[in-house]
């Protein structure tokens, strides 16, 4: 095991010890979407979750016009990416489904742009 | 933080373990090279020092755990006329939670990982001794004890989380990592092979539990192998890999005693994937199979016959549905049973929660946590509330790493939006994970919210390595006691 340590390990375990890990260099990737978010929403969420986001007791889907932007941001965040934990999972196995197949058909979105427009639904 | 300190931190933890390095050789490393002395006197001087600022406002933080304290000593570095009160009601609230791993498996003692509050609190912040009872941010103010009330211009929501055991018919107790308040849990936590390292005291109950676990492998005869369960709950919990670090630990231990083929070791995760970044969920996999390791993934524990020693799990899947005319494709139908595994050795993750007075109060929301704008961890219905750490509402957090950005973050936002600029720091989702593969190696896994590996070195970071071992176990702790409780790392 001795003869493993460099000069090298040591620098590096400092570095990212002391200086902070450059977590926040990321290239900004530009993604391009084929609806915009409104389109997104009234084409095909709107469908089981009613134009206004009211929910349908019939379709067995929630309100979503009764949170703030930040929370529903974290709800989608859940949604699309099957829980926002390692092995977690996520209570919504049936819309992470739905929302696999829709992202297949280009019903595509941004997180924080689709949760800003829910959560002006109910004061439409 | 003085370079000489965190020098010797390094040197008192090289020193436990004479027979992987010795402390002249460390002692040599560190101080012979010019690049490692220049780092660590950055480090001291603080690469991320905040510029001062004379605005005023009382600012009460609720919680004086890791990200409470780091962001008490922070903003008492940053403002000249700093009216810091926290708010704390266990005295060893500083302790070193990621340590517990270690403890769990041996390799330290939890007299290694408890630091005291009091020793941590800034000069100059005020401390109040409790717990808040209630929190009213239409009046800008906060109940302590059910009788004190306290009121602020700014709050800061640090309360971490509660480990609910009692949400496991057959466990009782919820508690905080830390706190020592923990009888109803260790009435059947922490013995009979049963174990969890997520509070300090059961960590202390893990190691008793993995050597006997080793000596019950070395009198066992016959072709049926005992059985090592792990459990992952249903809900986000902290560290999201110690339910497998540990799992990896245990496999060292037992490696080493030369009796890993008497024993089964299988993982049952709530979830359908190892992790959520698919890079480092294929690693994981693949050491998982390089181990024979055995996984069982949509298992939630839900109780446990301490007494007959059999785990009940809710078994869930979904099927092929009807065609559903509106999502023009087959829907899916939820399907679940109830399974249950015999166990000689159980260690068990606590499903967790916000704290019932938080997710109670106008500040909670439905799911608990606090509901925060994710990039720059403002409250998202009252301006003068933060959150960050372990009880927020943030994707994929809930490490001390994630507050090591966040805590900063916060600094600047709310100093800014006291001088009544606009905010000028954002989050970007980084998390870092040391995953421990074994004894003396760790896989750094670095990522953020666009789910891909952030690495913060040119080494591939799906590769176990012994260097990061080294990181993991000598460098994380006196970075995080000096560096960030004091503000400056
Ligand atoms: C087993 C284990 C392994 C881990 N491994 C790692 C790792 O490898 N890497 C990593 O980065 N992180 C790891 N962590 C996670 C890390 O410890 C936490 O993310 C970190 O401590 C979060 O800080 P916090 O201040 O939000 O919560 P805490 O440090 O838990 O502090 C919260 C404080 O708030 C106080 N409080 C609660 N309610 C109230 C109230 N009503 N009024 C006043 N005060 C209150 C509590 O007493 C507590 O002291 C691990 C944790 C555990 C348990
Ligand atoms: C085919 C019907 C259907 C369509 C189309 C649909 N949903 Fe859903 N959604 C459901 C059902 C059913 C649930 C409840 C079950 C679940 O959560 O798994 C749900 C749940 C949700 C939830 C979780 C709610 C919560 O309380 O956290 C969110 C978020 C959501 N949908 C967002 C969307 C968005 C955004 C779209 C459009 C891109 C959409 N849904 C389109 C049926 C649908």
């Amino acid at each position: 095991m001795i003869k493993q340590i460099s000069t090298i390990a040591l620098v590096a375990i400092a570095a990212i010890a002391f200086t902070g890990c450059s977590g926040e260099k990321k290239a900004t990737e530009v993604k391009t979407y084929k609806y915009s978010t409104t389109e997104v929403y009234e084409k095909s969420c709107s469908k089981c979750h009613g134009l206004n986001g009211e929910g349908n007791v019939e379709k067995k889907t929630p309100a979503l016009n009764d949170r703030t932007a930040g929370e529903m941001a974290q709800d989608l965040f859940d949604v699309k990416n099957g829980g926002t934990n390692q092995s977690s999972g996520t209570d919504h196995e049936i819309m992470e489904h739905n929302m696999q197949k829709l992202v297949d058909k280009g019903f595509d979105y941004d997180i924080n742009s689709m949760a800003e427009y829910m959560s002006k639904l109910s004061k439409k | 933080m003085k370079k000489n300190e965190i020098l010797e931190e390094i040197l008192n933890e090289v020193e436990k373990h004479p027979e992987i390095m010795s402390r002249r050789e460390a002692l040599k490393y560190l101080s012979v090279s010019p690049m490692a002395a220049s780092i660590l006197a950055g480090a001291t001087i603080g690469a991320s020092s905040v510029s001062a600022s004379s605005a005023k406002g009382k600012i009460v933080i609720v919680g004086g755990g890791l990200a409470g304290m780091s962001t008490a000593a922070r903003l008492n570095n940053t403002l000249s006329n700093a009216d810091i009160t926290v708010i704390e009601p266990d005295p060893t609230s500083v302790s070193y939670q990621p340590g517990q791993t270690l403890v769990g498996a041996g390799l330290w003692d939890a007299a290694d990982i408890t630091y005291n509050r009091d020793d941590f609190l800034p000069s100059g912040v005020k401390l109040i001794k409790g717990s808040v009872t209630a929190f009213n941010p239409d009046s800008n103010s906060v109940t302590v004890d059910g009788s004190q009330e306290v009121t602020y211009d700014h709050m800061i929501i640090a309360t971490g989380l509660m480990l609910n055991y009692a949400a496991i018919k057959g466990l009782d107790g919820v508690i905080t990592s830390s706190g020592t308040d923990n009888a109803s849990v260790k009435k059947t936590v922490g013995k009979d092979g049963v174990h969890s390292i997520y509070f300090r005291d059961g960590s202390t109950a893990t190691w008793e539990g993995i050597q006997e676990l080793v000596a019950k492998a070395k009198a066992h005869k016959g072709p049926e192998k005992l059985q090592a369960v792990f459990t992952h709950p249903n809900t986000p919990i902290k560290c999201g890999g110690a339910p497998k670090k540990i799992m990896y630990l245990v496999n060292s231990r037992l490696e080493e005693a030369g009796v890993r083929d008497k024993v089964e070791l299988t993982l049952y995760p709530n979830g359908g994937k190892m992790f959520g970044v698919p890079e480092y969920h294929e690693a994981i996999l693949q050491q998982y199979k390089d181990r024979g390791f055995k996984w069982h993934y949509a298992h939630n524990l839900v109780e446990i016959d301490t007494k007959g020693k059999v785990a009940t799990f809710n078994h869930h899947w979904t099927e092929k549905g009807a065609w559903d005319e509106d999502l023009e494709e087959y829907g899916v139908e939820l399907k679940s049973e109830l399974v249950e595994v015999p166990y000689d050795f159980i260690h068990i993750t606590p499903p967790m929660k916000a704290p019932d007075v938080v997710a109670n109060s106008d500040v909670g929301s439905d799911k608990g946590w606090v509901p925060v704008t994710k990039e720059t961890m403002r409250h998202v219905k009252y301006e003068n509330v933060w959150c960050l750490g372990d009880v927020a509402a943030v994707p994929m957090g809930k490490t001390g790493g994630s507050v090591r950005k966040q805590y900063k973050v916060v600094v600047d936002n709310l100093v800014a939006s006291m001088e009544g600029k606009s905010l000028p720091s954002k989050y970007g989702g980084y998390t870092v994970c040391p995953l421990i593969t074994s004894i003396g190696t760790v896989m750094l896994a670095e990522f953020d919210w666009s789910k891909k590996p952030t690495p913060s070195f040119p080494l591939d970071p799906t590769k176990e390595r012994w260097i990061w071992w080294l990181l993991k176990v000598y460098a994380l702790k006196p970075m995080t006691i000096h560096g960030m409780l004091s503000g400056r790392a």
